[in-house]
């Protein structure tokens, strides 16, 4: 296995598009947050006596982040399939759930990396403009710190959010093999549930289209107000880890099963 | 037969309505070259992916010194193999390519280098591999294949997109790898590129072994008026042209 991992993070270092999609997924994210967080402005609310969950907020970025994140998972695998590459390194390496278990290894590192600068560049970015809307100690917002437990557990959720999106693209693509039917897939996954959530109009259907949602679940660990979700962050995580863990499953069986 | 250390028993396979593979047997002996011959769709690139464990067969086996190729530790190691020069990512430099493989075998960069050396890329190593033309791109793929320093090797069209001085430097090349008592394994549909090469030839046609000779028996055996071995091939592969359908007429071209 040490030797796997050794030979897919050779490849991860040596293709030309690693490092550019790892800088755009933090641009992403913290261009994404930065902006809702510019766009937010307190006084309005604050009569009514409404509360913003800022933490939240500063962290909307990651819905932008992760369509990136799905590329560059999409690509370690699908990027073998187009080129031919993949026989190569099924000929080095037999055992192809190792080369698909070494694969995820590498990506979840890649992903990590960028996923806690982006995260971390959110936060210091909403907290450096939102005074500036009006969220100020004084109208009762303290300023955004990871030393408050609610925000820490939303940034460090939204991390493995990112990386448990890695995964689900990986597998996804280790299931289909064409690298744009791979994108599609995943992102559909991602975004049409919320879409549905939106149409629908029947409460119970929305309910239960929510809590299996691998977006809507996984990011309710964003939420640091009690927003009356319908899953609780831990759960959320458990349902976006149960998609990617399936999709992993299945890229596994069509790996091994099929010729390369 | 006994001393073969590629043993290919019976394979069969099927894609679809079309038979690949229809009982191919044959070995690979130590410090020969085998030529494997026949038209395109004889199966003869099928017969390589399902040796080396890329595609698996309906029926049948294949064996490196007795063990499926799945189940070798260090597969480059044992086996080098060139397929498809083009299988690469385009974007990675020719030093790269290697370097990954090398990884994967517990191999170092002095290894890479040395093979890189060996092939005359060294001009090229830093060059994106998508840029080279596709000689050059069989050199890298070749020393892809000499990068575990394996003793069986195993090529399909290695000819393939190579000038006049790389198929010198190529025949060359096998020559010197089966003195050292490598088992090389080389397919080509043009029995010319074999002829000053194999020691031994197989030839293929709808998905089975035709004939199974050395090249000397080849040319002397039967009417004796053949001269080259392409004359001896097209006698056996008359009938044995491309592929069949299983079921379906021959159809008519």
């Amino acid at each position: 296995m040490r030797r796997h991992l050794r030979a897919e993070w050779t490849k991860s270092r040596t293709v030309p598009s690693t490092v550019p999609l790892l800088l755009g997924v933090v641009a992403l994210t913290v261009a994404g947050g930065a902006m809702a967080s510019a766009a937010t402005t307190a006084p309005a609310c604050a009569a009514s006596g409404c509360t913003f969950d800022l933490t939240k907020l500063s962290l909307t970025g990651v819905l932008l982040g992760q369509a990136v994140v799905v590329v560059l998972a999409v690509l370690a695998m699908s990027g073998e399939y187009g080129t031919g590459m993949v026989r190569t390194t099924f000929t080095a390496m037999p055992r192809r759930s190792a080369v698909l278990a070494a694969k995820a290894a590498v990506l979840t590192g890649l992903t990590l990396v960028a996923a806690v600068i982006g995260v971390l560049a959110s936060v210091l970015a909403a907290r450096l403009i939102l005074p500036g809307n009006g969220f100020t100690p004084a109208h009762g917002y303290p300023a955004l710190s990871l030393a408050d437990g609610p925000t820490l557990r939303a940034a460090a959720g939204s991390v493995l959010c990112l990386v448990l999106v890695a995964l689900l693209g990986l597998g996804v693509a280790a299931a289909v093999r064409d690298p744009a039917t791979a994108i599609g897939v995943v992102l559909g996954l991602l975004y049409l549930f919320p879409l549905l959530i939106f149409v629908i109009s029947d409460q119970a259907w929305q309910r239960l289209l929510w809590q299996v949602s691998p977006l809507n679940a996984g990011l309710a660990v964003q939420s640091t107000t009690d927003a009356g979700l319908p899953l609780g962050p831990g759960a959320g995580l458990v349902v976006l880890a149960a998609w990617a863990a399936l999709a992993l499953l299945a890229g596994g069986l069509r790996v091994r099963l099929r010729d390369a | 037969m006994t001393d073969a250390c590629v043993v290919v028993n019976g394979l069969r396979k099927r894609f679809g309505p079309t038979i690949a593979l229809d009982g191919m047997s044959f070995g690979v002996r130590p410090g020969l070259v085998t030529g494997f011959a026949g038209p395109n769709g004889a199966g003869k690139s099928t017969t390589m992916r399902v040796i080396l464990g890329l595609d698996a067969a309906d029926e049948g086996t294949a064996l490196i010194g007795g063990r499926p190729y799945r189940d070798l530790r260090r597969p480059l190691c044992q086996v080098g193999s060139l397929l498809d020069a083009s299988a690469l990512q385009p974007g990675r430099t020719a030093r790269d390519h290697l370097m990954w493989l090398a990884r994967s075998q517990g191999l170092g960069a002095r290894r890479v280098d040395a093979v890189i050396e060996q092939v005359g890329l060294r001009t090229a190593a830093r060059r994106r591999a998508g840029g080279l033309s596709l000689g050059m791109r069989q050199r890298l793929g070749i020393a892809a294949a000499l990068l575990g320093d394996p003793p069986v090797l195993i090529m399909d069209e290695p000819f393939n997109g190579m000038d006049p001085e790389g198929i010198i430097w190529i025949r060359a090349l096998l020559r010197s790898l089966a003195a050292e008592g490598r088992a090389v394994l080389v397919s080509s549909h043009l029995m010319s590129e074999l002829q000053d090469t194999a020691d031994h030839v197989v030839v293929a046609g709808r998905g089975r072994v035709i004939a199974d000779a050395s090249v000397a028996r080849l040319l002397e055996t039967a009417s004796g008026r053949r001269a080259t071995l392409e004359e001896a091939y097209l006698e056996l592969t008359r009938d044995a042209a491309g592929f069949r359908a299983a079921g379906a007429p021959e159809a008519a071209l």
